[in-house]
């Protein structure tokens, strides 16, 4: 092999066969797909994103949240784990709730890019939209560890602006106990001694609202302890927490994620 | 009798001394401008991966900003590693290479400086855009729309000039290092150029586009990196023991093996996902199949070093060589096995698949290419490595480094892959079983960023001329015996890298 045509010539070859292969066949096979219509009348699948939707897919590429959470749900022959008799059973997918059937390649006709994903630090999105109501996803993606105390994933915070109260609280305030708005992002509790500075000035009326909810059970032992907790789940006074554009966005980005609900001949098993 | 006999051959050696220091010198400039910006980025790519390991157990560690942000960081670091560090080490590795077994001297080595900057750009633009928020969610291609242009166009510079010089070859014979090279500056721009126009410049529908994806994903490994890494061993290995390469048959067998079925592989990527059975079919056939060059390879490499391990003792360049074509061999058949698609179900949405990647671009590629370094640089500043106890600290440091990367997210992958399998398994479970092999992998975090603090240390300081003039190299320890350089017409005869 001295000479350099002959090695020029198999590289382009063998690279073409894949580039033949696995580019352009699948190319011709999929690039031109319809989205689906059983009859005139109905509404076509799938739609395109828009407006606000369609904002939140950058908020979405540009934070990376596709490197913790995929978005296709695998087949029900997919992925085998034994249950309590021994039996060999398949399709986790499915059965965590992550969509009602396998996504196919008709689900993404619309999608650009098409963020399938690769890891599941996080669970699966393809049907997020359907699995929570728009306040619990604030909630979540402002810090999800209010929701979930197990969960490793950042906070959005950033997305979210903190403001002092004129007026009225805002319909689009989170509703979140102060241990989460007092220092937005992370988890915050208040030192022994600021803690005992709140007592003396605000004691009273923590006392009473404690009274209020949950009767008058405060001379235990640890009723300081309990008063504490309880004052941390209460809003904070004259603040708020209400989403940026950008979390509107992503939120209606997430909410507006339905594939694999609706039925697609092509996807029966 | 021996008086005649010796003279021509001294007269010889010296000749070709005196000739591969032209080549050296000739090259030198653009060599050590690739090679030292490599470094900046393997130091930046190192930060940003420490920061993003951290932040997967421990949530609130730099929460407060955008730029920071764990997605943000993370796709930062694929930049600044692939596209700064290893892909701008394999370009000096191309340029060198090809210039000593051409016998070839550089010519106008300044429009090399303007690639090198184009490079730079590209990488700094791509780095400082995604943390900024301008980010693609193209897994190995998020650097903003405005990078590629600047990765194009420094990428075709350097493939016109290794293929100048190829053409201006003095020396007759082409070495199997010298094919992959110009396999690989072939194919990486046909490679870059098709992947951007069908996703960004005119962007294909739905799932075509993680098929490119993908084929792009796993070819910037197999079609860019791996032939030069693997060509730098066949470089390196014989050059340092002095021995040729065992069989020129298996070396073709390889080459040609892996240039028809790791451009084949890459959908595997995509098993179980909403792309055509057949296609995934294809891929799995193109991974099990890379069992051929893999072997081919190693068998070569193997048998080449037979008798000679003990030289592992004293020779860093060798030892980081050899430990990463023994990488090579375990990351290739790890990554057929994952092929499979009974095994593919477990690990494919978990750490597994990111241990797999790393010891492929790390325990591999980097690898070698640091043992390229170790031999390359002194041989064009003129001057010694300044500290075998340094070298010492970033062998370990890497060594166990990445030892403890893959051990502990492979373990952690198998199991979070069968937990997450089993839907009866609450996600949180799955979370707090993950903790400690995350925490693990930050501590192999920690030890690779120091062996790379001393590797830039040691890098930093022969560039300023710190080290000893160049008499010999610097070994961990003193070799017990000292072998003959090979003459030309014996490395003619028998396939050793003659320059």
């Amino acid at each position: 092999m001295d000479r350099g045509m002959v090695i020029f010539v198999g590289a382009l070859l063998t690279f073409s066969s894949s580039w033949l292969g696995l580019i352009l066949f699948p190319y011709w096979q999929l690039n031109n797909e319809q989205p689906f219509q059983k009859d005139p009348t109905e509404t076509p699948y799938p739609l395109p994103l828009q407006g606000l939707a369609l904002a939140g897919k950058t908020v979405y590429q540009q934070n990376g949240c596709m490197y913790c959470h995929s978005q296709q749900v695998r087949s029900e022959r997919f992925g085998n784990w034994w249950d309590e008799h021994g039996q060999m059973r398949t399709g986790a997918d499915i059965k965590r709730g992550w969509g009602l059937r396998r996504t196919v390649s008709r689900d993404y006709i619309y999608d650009n890019p098409t963020m399938l994903g690769t890891m599941r630090t996080g669970p699966d999105l393809a049907n997020v939209g359907v699995r929570y109501s728009e306040q619990w996803q604030h909630t979540h993606t402002f810090n999800p560890r209010a929701i979930n105390q197990w969960s490793i994933m950042p906070s959005f915070a950033f997305l979210y602006t903190k403001e002092r109260i004129v007026g009225e609280r805002s319909a689009k305030a989170l509703k979140l106990g102060r241990e989460w708005t007092v220092n937005p992002g992370y988890r915050w509790r208040p030192t022994d001694r600021e803690w005992e500075a709140i007592l003396q000035q605000h004691g009273d009326s923590i006392r009473s609202r404690y009274r209020a909810e949950h009767g008058s059970d405060l001379d235990s032992p640890d009723s300081n302890q309990r008063l504490l907790e309880f004052w941390l789940t209460t809003e904070e006074e004259g603040y708020q927490i209400v989403p940026t554009a950008e979390a509107e966005a992503l939120i209606a980005y997430l909410m507006a994620l339905k594939k694999a609900e609706f039925p697609l001949p092509e996807a029966k098993e | 009798m021996a008086e005649p006999a010796a003279t021509p051959r001294l007269t010889d050696r010296d000749r070709s001394a005196a000739e591969r220091a032209a080549i050296d010198a000739s090259c030198r400039g653009p060599v050590l401008y690739f090679t030292t910006s490599a470094v900046v980025w393997l130091l930046i790519g190192s930060l940003l991966a420490l920061v993003a390991s951290i932040k997967l157990h421990s949530p609130y560690f730099l929460t407060g900003s955008p730029e920071l942000t764990f997605g943000r960081v993370r796709m930062a670091h694929l930049q600044a590693v692939a596209m700064g560090w290893s892909s701008m080490a394999t370009v000096a590795a191309c340029l060198w290479l090809m210039c000593r077994l051409s016998r070839a001297e550089l010519v106008y080595p300044k429009l090399l400086y303007l690639s090198g900057t184009l490079w730079n750009v590209g990488v700094l633009v791509a780095v400082l855009g995604i943390l900024l928020g301008d980010a693609q969610s193209v897994e190995w291609l998020d650097a903003p729309r405005y990078a590629p242009p600047f990765f194009v166009a420094g990428l075709g510079i350097v493939a016109a000039w290794v293929m100048a010089v190829f053409r201006r070859r003095q020396e007759p014979h082409v070495y199997v290092t010298q094919w992959y090279i110009l396999a690989a500056v072939f194919w990486f721009p046909w490679l870059y150029l098709t992947t951007v126009f069908m996703i960004f410049w005119s962007p294909a529908t739905g799932v075509v586009q993680p098929i490119v994806n993908w084929w792009f994903g796993h070819n910037v490994l197999g079609l860019w990196f791996t032939p030069v890494a693997v060509g730098t061993a066949y470089y390196l290995i014989p050059k340092i023991i002095g021995r040729p390469i065992h069989s020129y048959y298996l070396s073709i067998m390889g080459f040609w093996a892996l240039a028809l079925f790791y451009s084949w592989a890459g959908m595997h990527h995509l098993i179980g996902g909403p792309i055509p059975a057949w296609l995934a079919t294809a891929s799995t056939v193109g991974s099990m199949m890379m069992f051929i060059p893999v072997i081919a390879v190693a068998i070569n490499h193997h048998m080449t070093m037979r008798g000679h391990f003990r030289r592992l003792k004293y020779s860093p360049a060798l030892r980081f060589t050899v430990f990463g074509a023994i990488a090579y061999t375990w990351v290739s058949f790890q990554g057929s096995i994952e092929a499979l698609k009974d095994f593919n179900e477990v690990v494919h949405f978990t750490h597994y698949t990111v241990a797999h990647a790393h010891l492929g671009v790390y325990g591999f590629v980097a690898m070698i290419f640091f043992g390229l370094y170790y031999y390359m640089i002194p041989r064009l500043t003129g001057r010694e490595w300044v500290s075998p106890l340094l070298i010492r600290v970033h062998f370990w440091c890497a060594a166990v480094g990445i030892t403890l990367y893959f051990v502990s997210l492979s373990i952690g992958g198998w199991w979070q892959g069968r937990m997450l399998n089993n839907p009866n398994i609450p996600f949180g479970r799955i979370i707090d079983y993950l903790l400690p092999y995350l925490y693990a992998r930050s501590i192999a975090g920690v030890l690779l960023t120091v062996g790379h603090l001393a590797f830039a240390t040691l890098f930093v300081m022969n560039l300023f001329g710190w080290g000893r003039l160049r008499s010999g190299p610097t070994y961990f320890v003193e070799p017990e015996e000292t072998t003959p350089t090979p003459t030309t017409e014996r490395a003619e005869r028998e396939l050793i890298p003659v320059r």
